[in-house]
């Protein structure tokens, strides 16, 4: 699927998203789980919806979504950037299509693939919102994955928030310093040039200052055998002993996966095509 | 703001092809935790520059976006001044867990398609820049990075509308207005992300940072004519992997194009393959992916042991002008001495490799 942009209002808006995303552990059900057995079920809600067209299927699993984002206690903004994204994409597509000669059965058309869409995007929502750095990285590194991987996410979710302020005091501070374009030129055009050439030179101070944190914190990482802990299997075991499957775990992945079974059994009683 | 900006020295001080040691204390080669340095660093940047790119809108001029896909400039600084390997390899994975994980937007198997791309794009590009304080390779640099990955998908989306994949959502029953659309969008790539957002700020930047963020990092500054920590090798074994990488890339974005849009498509294909199909493409994908990481390891080693064997020979060569003339024995013990330690520390630095 092509990227969707969210064409947000302001750098700072996107801070707190993304504060709220990375940190947001609210409880709910996803949280207490396994880290690895929230992967598991995601992968499995994010595969479910790719084997069919039909719409009964898809509907029930578009309703196990709703369930398992209700579950897992998604905050309103990125519940609501979702929503809006999906409506905006129905509506649009619909007009698009109205224009141009379509009638309803256009509409079915896009229902088929705006549900598989968003049902795979709640499943990720509701693993991703209940998963906090540590525990994904945790996961990650007992599923085998690359530790770069591993560590790289972690970090990610951790330095963004206060890489993207440092970038807003940066950018913030040079537009202070600097006198605005005395011509304002056609469409503004050379207060936008301002803007961007600030925008780019904001990275000079941005790019030194990562380097000096990333180097204390790899030599930190370092310090403590990062490296060669992760690859020693003793040290591994050690770091990932905390990671227990518990009854809940199994339950919620019996239900869900029975649910998907249902839902495929249901499909082929009452199947319906467009 | 370009006070900032060093003095360009006008001739570049050559040291000429070092081997072995640099200055007699460090080697060329990468330790464990710079590696680990660069690869976090060039992906927290390229992660940064593309969350600020999600603020700006997008524009279109009809069907060709006019919009700035990613700042080319952020992971190409990192080439030039580190080493492309581990600069490609942490670029993309920032991209995917930055933005898109983080704002739920990722979207599994065309994720997989561009950090292939993206990492082929920026290794390759990297790769050519052997003076960070040359101009005309930083250009070309910038430029490689966007003609690489932008290539590689417009033969992608080519390719799709050819086999029928996917409809072709302008002229029907007209490639060539396909294959126009595909040209312009690209022109359109080179100059926004290539050369705005790309070469003028690289051109800047590069010469700006070299020598005052690697000592931040504890590295030494590249000196133009040295071997290049992490290149990519040239060797005919590393175009295999390039164009294995790439083939596996295109696999991805079909198996992406075939899940969204199998519903047309059912009726003649699904009978005449079954859905076995996409199993099978499955296993073909993996295996392709696997032979371009043996072709890849097999060239660095390749690599590598070229320049291991040129350094006995050197070693050796050295040690046989000592011998022949022990009249300099001072100094020459003391540079045999540093023969021996660097053939004692050779396999433990391969070992990390």
């Amino acid at each position: 699927m092509a990227r969707k942009t969210h064409d947000v209002l302001s750098v700072d808006w996107v801070r707190l998203e993304l504060l709220r995303t990375a940190y947001s552990t609210r409880g709910g059900l996803f949280a207490r789980m396994d880290p690895r057995m929230v992967l598991a079920w995601y992968v499995l809600l994010a595969l479910a919806p790719w084997f069919t067209h039909n719409l009964t299927v898809l509907l029930m699993l578009f309703g196990l979504g709703v369930a398992s984002v209700a579950l897992a206690r998604v905050g309103p903004l990125v519940l609501g950037l979702f929503v809006i994204g999906l409506g905006a994409d129905v509506v649009g597509l619909f007009l698009a299509s109205f224009l141009f000669g379509g009638n309803l059965d256009t509409l079915v058309a896009l229902a088929e693939l705006n549900l598989k869409l968003g049902a795979v995007s709640m499943a990720s929502m509701a693993a991703f919102v209940s998963l906090d750095p540590e525990k994904l990285s945790d996961a990650l590194l007992a599923l085998r994955a690359p530790e770069l991987l591993a560590f790289g996410v972690s970090y990610g979710y951790r330095m963004l928030p206060i890489l993207v302020d440092e970038y807003v005091t940066v950018f913030e501070g040079q537009r202070l310093r600097h006198a605005p374009p005395p011509h304002r030129g056609i469409l503004g055009w050379r207060v936008i040039l301002q803007w961007c050439t600030l925008a780019v030179t904001a990275f000079y101070p941005i790019m030194l200052n990562t380097a000096k944190n990333v180097r204390t914190t790899v030599e930190a990482l370092e310090t403590r055998g990062f490296t060669y802990g992760a690859a020693n299997t003793s040290g591994r075991t050690l770091r990932l002993a905390y990671l227990r499957v518990t009854a809940l775990d199994v339950a919620v992945l019996a239900a869900s996966a029975l649910t998907v079974i249902g839902a495929y059994w249901v499909g082929g009683q009452y199947p319906l095509h467009r | 703001m370009t006070t900032q900006n060093s003095p360009r020295t006008t001739d570049d001080q050559r040291r000429g092809t070092l081997r072995g040691t640099v200055d007699g204390l460090r080697r060329v080669d990468l330790t464990t935790s710079q590696k680990l340095m660069i690869f976090v660093l060039s992906m927290s940047l390229f992660g940064l520059s593309n969350i600020i790119l999600e603020i700006i809108p997008d524009p279109s001029i009809g069907p060709v976006d006019v919009s700035v896909s990613y700042m080319v400039f952020v992971p190409l600084v990192m080439a030039a001044l580190f080493s492309p390997l581990w600069a490609a390899l942490g670029a993309p994975l920032g991209e995917i867990v930055f933005t898109d994980l983080l704002m739920g937007d990722f979207s599994g198997l065309a994720e997989v398609e561009g950090y292939l791309q993206m990492f082929l794009a920026v290794y390759i590009a990297g790769s050519l820049i052997r003076n960070p304080r040359s101009r005309v390779q930083i250009v070309i640099g910038a430029l490689v990075v966007v003609l690489v990955d932008k290539v590689l998908s417009a033969v992608v989306d080519l390719s799709k509308v050819w086999i029928g994949v996917e409809d072709a959502e302008f002229v029907e029953g007209l490639p060539e207005s396909v294959l126009a659309l595909e040209i312009i969008g690209l022109g359109v790539d080179v100059l926004m992300s290539g050369i705005l957002l790309g070469a003028i700020p690289a051109l800047w930047l590069i010469p700006a940072l070299h020598g005052k963020i690697e000592p931040l990092m504890g590295m030494r500054p590249r000196v133009p004519g040295e071997p290049i920590p992490g290149r990519a090798p040239r060797t005919p074994l590393f175009v295999g992997f390039a164009l294995l990488l790439a083939i596996a890339s295109f696999g991805f974005a079909f198996l992406e194009a075939f899940d969204l849009n199998a519903g047309e498509w059912e009726p003649d294909f699904l009978d005449r393959f079954g859905s076995w199909f996409i199993v099978v493409s499955v296993v073909a994908i993996a295996l392709v992916l696997l032979v371009a990481l043996i072709l890849f390891r097999l060239s660095r080693t390749a690599a590598d042991t070229e320049l291991h064997e040129a350094e006995v020979r050197e070693d050796v060569a050295r040690a046989e002008a000592d011998r022949a003339d022990s009249g300099r024995a001072e100094a020459d013990r003391a540079d045999s001495g540093r023969a021996e330690a660097d053939r004692a520390e050779s396999p433990y630095t391969r070992q990390q490799r």
